[in-house]
């Protein structure tokens, strides 16, 4: 009798312990396997794809923007230090080819140091507005200031001009594209001038462009009907990240189309750095560009039209206090560390700061807090690692060139 | 439930208890006002914010810092009259003997201001908001004044605050309201969640009702609020994508079916569920003649739900139209 009982016993130990397994091994499973993704998750993650990026649009407002002649001569000025106040800073000082033309710095360092992060330039070319506060509406603009700023590369323009007067090379090149020399005592022919020396560098600059990165050979595997869960390019936890980051996450509200940017200007509530009043931001750098005489507006534009579509509607008011523009994902693990001042080191950091959206120091957060979970956070972060790629631009483009 | 009840009015009439002094307690130019805390510079009001952010991150004081460290001092003006005013800003040792009932009159009383100055910021004009920096590196009393100057009028209106740098020497009490006061917000936050997610619920179910905006040219049209107009519009950007700037033509009628024509128009808009407007400013650029205006500078930077309000003031009526749009 007593045997009995105990083999009884055992049996049911048995199917207990089956049955314990079996769903343990089913939740697993539930977790291991997200569901295939929705029609409409699809179209989202066919928006972010590369291959959906347009063409680069002509630059109406850079006669010599797609100018080979331009882009030789801008590649050699992006890398000559003769164009700094000490003969030892040039573009590349700070926007490292081997960086992702950055320099893995909170605030660059050049003579002095910066007012903001280096963000990268690939890309850049797309964006109707340059800066983290958008105070420059076009690539040869923007590419005027570090030269005379005294942080920056601490020269100025009659200097900047007498450098290209004296190089035979670069006056050659000057000549054929502009045309004659500028007369050195009269200012808007000075100014004139420096604008080229920006246009010409804005030429090189628009061909950095952005690679195919691993979430774009995910793209073309699904699209291509591939199985979203069984394949070699995304891991499971970089499935759950695209998931979030197109989902509950919300970050496709800003981060959207192929650069991962909406181009426009945001509050997320940043805290201010030691030493260092809050970032005012966008609100200021408006005022700054229509104020700019190189700006679309301005006499050194080459649009006869001056149709400035971006410019001529820009807007004003409050909700521009400490908004920064919104910076492409692309690449972002090589551009560490981020925000405009380089507040945080890692990914999970700014992960962890857009699910709290603290209330903005001034002006409003437009982010609401997520509410997401650290594991939920870190499947973020490895999704937004498969967006590395190499910068897809002939070799030759990102080392200095060759002196001849 | 009962137990709920009581235990909610327990903690209001504790609240209430504690409350009151701290009202009488509000010092000088800077107080509180449905819990946000406003500078008043003579009838100009600004909300204002204390942040040690290195030390203690996003928290905000109202005046007395609990901490030594730099510190961040922020208006916000909730009057258009500051972005245009000259503004000083001027912290002082509080040596009046007056703590924290020091007043103008006290200031203008002592000799040698420079000598007790710790900050002094020159009138500027400051557009939108103002901030400043500030280390303090002793624990201590100390009194802020602001002094906002009219550029138009020539008016000078001034604010003084006294308030404390670090421990704040009042006992356990504070500790004991504030510990009161977490409990009750906890309770008001819990309690309006449940209402919010009520109302957005019921939003979502307005708005999934909503006629949404179709973003091929769209035959559809959109009567104005009052019913004066009927407006079509058609977009070149087709289908309307998001981070493109682009044009659309109104087409303007009367209710009654005929091309309104020299209508003023003015556009607006933005995203009601994210707080913001739009990116842009569009306007009219052509009028096309038969009641057909063109719209330039029309861009949309997020996926969602979108809303445009189109005001048109023909000279004989004045209405808006309201259109919406899914991208």
């Amino acid at each position: 009798m007593a045997a009995t009982n105990k083999s009884r016993r055992r049996w049911l130990i048995l199917i207990a312990a089956t049955i314990l397994l079996a769903t343990v091994w089913y939740s697993w499973q539930r977790f291991r396997n997200p569901p295939p993704w929705s029609d409409e998750e699809r179209n989202l993650i066919a928006s972010l794809w590369i291959e959906n990026l347009q063409p680069l649009p002509p630059d109406a407002t850079n006669a010599v923007a797609d100018d080979p002649r331009a882009q030789a001569l801008g590649h050699r000025l992006f890398f000559d230090v003769r164009l700094s106040g000490n003969g030892m800073i040039s573009c590349s000082t700070c926007h490292q080819p081997i960086r992702h033309f950055s320099d893995g710095l909170p605030k660059g360092v050049a003579l002095g140091i910066s007012k903001r992060n280096t963000p990268s330039i690939v890309g850049s070319a797309y964006s109707p507005w340059l800066y983290w506060d958008g105070r420059k509406d076009s690539p040869w603009s923007q590419a005027l200031s570090p030269l005379e700023d005294p942080n920056e590369h601490g020269s100025d323009r009659l200097k900047i001009l007498s450098v290209i007067a004296s190089d035979a090379a670069y006056r050659r090149a000057y000549e054929s594209l502009f045309g004659a020399p500028p007369d050195l005592s009269r200012q808007q022919d000075i100014d004139r001038a420096f604008a080229n020396v920006g246009k010409a560098i804005a030429a090189y600059e628009r061909l950095l462009k952005h690679g195919t990165s691993r979430f774009d050979e995910y793209v073309v595997h699904i699209e291509a009907g591939g199985d979203s869960l069984n394949q070699n390019i995304f891991s499971i936890n970089e499935i759950k990240g695209l998931r979030l980051f197109i989902g509950e996450a919300r970050c496709t509200e800003c981060h959207n189309g192929p650069l991962f940017s909406n181009n426009e200007f945001h509050n997320t509530g940043l805290l201010s750095i030691a030493g260092e009043t809050p970032d005012r931001g966008r609100i200021d750098g408006v005022r700054t560009l229509l104020a700019d005489p190189f700006n679309c507006f301005g006499e050194f534009s080459d649009d006869p039209t001056r149709a400035c579509s971006e410019l001529r509607f820009a807007r004003m008011g409050a909700e521009l206090i400490g908004a920064t523009r919104t910076p492409s994902l692309r690449n972002l693990v090589n551009t560490a560390p981020f925000q405009s001042k380089g507040q945080f080191q890692t990914l999970l950091e700014v992960l962890q700061h857009y699910n709290r959206a603290p209330l903005a120091m001034i002006g409003h957060n437009e982010a609401k807090a997520l509410g997401l979970s650290n594991w939920e956070l870190r499947n973020l972060a490895a999704f937004l690692h498969t967006l590395a790629a190499p910068i897809a631009a002939d070799q030759h483009w990102l080392q200095p060139p060759p002196i001849d | 439930m009962v137990f709920n009840l009581l235990r909610r009015y327990c903690l209001f009439a504790s609240l209430s208890l504690f409350l009151l002094p701290g009202i009488t307690l509000a010092h000088g130019g800077v107080v509180e006002e449905d819990d946000l805390c406003v500078i008043n510079i003579g009838y100009l009001k600004a909300h204002f914010k204390i942040y040690v952010p290195q030390q203690t991150g996003h928290d905000e004081y109202c005046e007395d810092i609990p901490i030594r460290g730099e510190s961040v001092f922020v208006m916000e003006y909730q009057h258009d009259g500051l972005s245009e005013a000259e503004i000083d800003f001027r912290i002082i040792r509080n040596v009046t003997g007056k703590s924290t009932f020091a007043r103008l009159e006290d200031i203008r009383a002592i000799d040698d201001i420079d000598a007790i100055t710790i900050h002094y910021t020159a009138p500027t004009v400051v557009p939108d908001v103002f901030t400043l920096l500030q280390s303090f590196d002793e624990d201590g009393e100390y009194i802020g004044i602001v002094s906002a100057a009219r550029t138009d009028t020539g008016k000078v209106y001034t604010a003084v605050f006294p308030f404390e740098v670090g421990y704040i020497g009042v006992g356990i009490w504070p500790w004991i309201i504030a510990g009161l006061l977490l409990l009750q917000l906890n309770y008001f936050f819990m309690s309006r969640r449940r209402t919010k997610g009520a109302a957005i619920a019921a939003a979502v179910i307005v708005l999934s009702t909503l006629p949404t905006g179709n973003v091929t040219a769209d035959e559809k049209s959109w009567a104005s609020s009052a019913g004066y107009f009927r407006v079509q519009y058609a977009s070149d950007l087709e289908p309307i994508a998001i981070n493109k700037i682009h044009s659309w033509v109104l087409h303007i009628e009367s209710a009654d079916g005929k091309a309104v024509t020299g209508a003023k128009i003015s556009i607006d808009g933005g995203m009601p569920e994210h707080d913001h407007g739009l990116p842009t400013v569009p306007r009219v650029i052509e009028e096309l003649g038969s009641g057909r205006y063109r719209i330039a500078g029309i861009r949309f930077h997020m996926g969602g739900y979108w809303e445009l309000r189109i005001s048109i003031d023909s000279g004989s009526h004045r209405d808006d139209v309201l259109i919406t749009l899914e991208l």
